[in-house]
């Protein structure tokens, strides 16, 4: 790596020397330990890398850091608790529905990819949705468990449809 | 910021909508010709569509069973892991850390460790021994006294105790502070994390280091004092961090770490190498190696792994 930028010019390395260390010393407090927080940092360091965002719009290093830094945390305590339901669920298939090794990483990383689809619906959105993809459960089951109206499942549908559809277009 | 047009963002609403109406099953046949004409009608129409209908596919590709107990996994223990993540400003230690620091009654015991393995102690009077790999460690209470038998260790002496450790070539006495020491050949590189420490070599002066400097105790004598080399001493917390070091530096280390042979290409010593790397899992820093730098790993078992130059970019 050459940084040969001035020091009042930001710059990627620049960023990373001086405020590296006090990334991690924050998300190690957070995260209670070293190669957890050592990783994350690292994301974020090349999350930004891969930013549109050119360096030189930040103002605030240490703040972007921090956003940046706390999306990634949220992301990982939310894959941490994916990854821990998807364990317990495969202990209990029986032997001969469990997938293969390269199969359950496979399919882990498409429910990482779904999970993070789904986050920010509504719970009973999100359950609405899941009945009706992953059990087939039409509307008027769906609305008895729900509690609601079919009417109002229809509407949920089309809500969860819609923030997965428009996810990737920002 | 985005440039796609408000036009494909109504479309993908309106087959958002379409498909929770063909989902009730209550889709008459007037609205499956409507259906028709609307996909017909427009470019962007259809290809919404089409973005919609993959993405039902990628739900009912799923096994039910399975994905459903991932993915309606009980909400609450999401929320309040982030809150515990995000909101509560001081975390005790990991519990991984607890585990590891059982306190020792007995000071007698013997330490060792094998390659790629890391054991950290903490002594009855909150004294901390962390020995890094292939290391072994005597510990004597009676006398306060460490001997290093073999690789390194770090050495956290709390309050106002003292603290012999013993090497091959001499002794580091330190009080209320921290040390690392690593046998070298025919030297012991003394690094002062903090406090201060005496090195006295088996023959010739003592010398004191403070905190922030390092150097070599050797039978004769003690080498030239220098400025720590930080990278080095991160194995204490599980990790090497580099910044725009030779990768020679870092191979030499992460062979300590393996319990097989590790061999590279000369050549490639003089890459020039930055990133934190986990010294747990140190086939996945080589992988990381050869995805980020010219190299390709020639893996002929766990235990023989080569490096070697990547002639041709794919």
């Amino acid at each position: 790596m050459i940084d040969a930028a001035p020091p009042s010019q930001p710059s990627l390395p620049a960023l990373y020397r001086e405020h590296r260390g006090w990334l991690e010393t924050w998300l190690r407090r957070r995260m209670g330990n070293a190669w957890d927080a050592a990783d994350l940092s690292q994301d974020t360091f090349l999350r930004i890398l891969a930013s549109a965002q050119p360096l030189a719009d930040i103002r605030e290093p240490r703040a972007y850091l921090l956003t940046v830094g706390k999306r990634l945390l949220s992301n990982f305590y939310q894959r941490r608790s994916l990854e821990q339901a998807y364990l317990e669920a495969l202990a209990q298939l029986p032997e001969q529905h469990v997938p293969s090794p390269e199969q359950r990483w496979v399919l882990l990383e498409t429910l990482q990819a779904l999970d993070e689809l789904l986050d920010g619906l509504k719970a009973p959105v999100r359950k609405a949705f899941l009945w009706s993809q992953l059990e087939g459960l039409g509307y008027a089951e769906i609305s008895q468990r729900l509690g609601v109206c079919e009417r109002s499942v229809k509407r949920y549908m089309a809500q969860a449809y819609e923030h997965c559809l428009l996810a990737d277009l920002q | 910021m985005t440039d796609h047009s408000p036009g494909l963002r109504d479309a993908l609403r309106a087959a958002a909508g379409w498909l929770a109406l063909l989902d009730s099953g209550g889709a008459s046949e007037a609205d499956l010709t409507r259906l028709e004409q609307w996909r017909a009608s427009n470019a962007l129409h259809e290809g919404a569509w089409q973005k919609a209908l993959l993405l039902r596919q990628r739900f009912s590709a799923l096994p039910g069973a399975l994905a459903m107990a991932t993915l309606d996994r009980p909400d609450a223990g999401r929320r309040a892991l982030l809150k515990q993540a995000l909101g509560v400003a001081a975390l005790l230690p990991a519990a991984w850390l607890a585990s590891r620091e059982l306190p020792l009654d007995a000071w007698t015991a013997d330490m060792r460790t094998a390659a790629g393995e890391r054991r950290q102690l903490m002594l009855s009077d909150g004294t901390l021994v962390q020995l890094n790999t292939d290391s072994a460690v005597d510990i004597d209470a009676g006398r306060r006294r460490l001997t290093l038998l073999r690789g390194e260790v770090a050495v956290k002496v709390p309050g106002n105790l003292t603290l012999t450790l013993q090497v091959p070539y001499g002794q580091v006495v330190l009080g209320a502070g921290e040390v690392c020491a690593r046998l070298l050949d025919q030297a012991c590189r003394v690094s002062v994390l903090n406090g201060a420490a005496r090195l006295q070599p088996l023959h010739g002066p003592a010398l004191l280091l403070q905190a922030g400097q390092q150097a070599s105790l050797q039978a004769a004598g003690v080498g030239p004092v220098t400025g720590l080399d930080e990278w080095r001493l991160g194995w204490r917390e599980g990790v090497l961090r580099l910044d725009d070091r030779p990768l020679g530096e870092l191979l030499h280390e992460l062979r300590r770490y393996r319990p097989g042979v590790l061999r590279w290409a000369p050549e490639l010593e003089r890459l020039r190498v930055t990133g934190t790397f986990r010294l747990d899992d140190t086939d996945r820093v080589l992988a990381l190696l050869a995805a980020s730098l010219p190299l390709q790993v020639q893996t002929r078992t766990r235990y023989w792994v080569s490096l070697a130059a990547r002639e041709n970019r794919v």
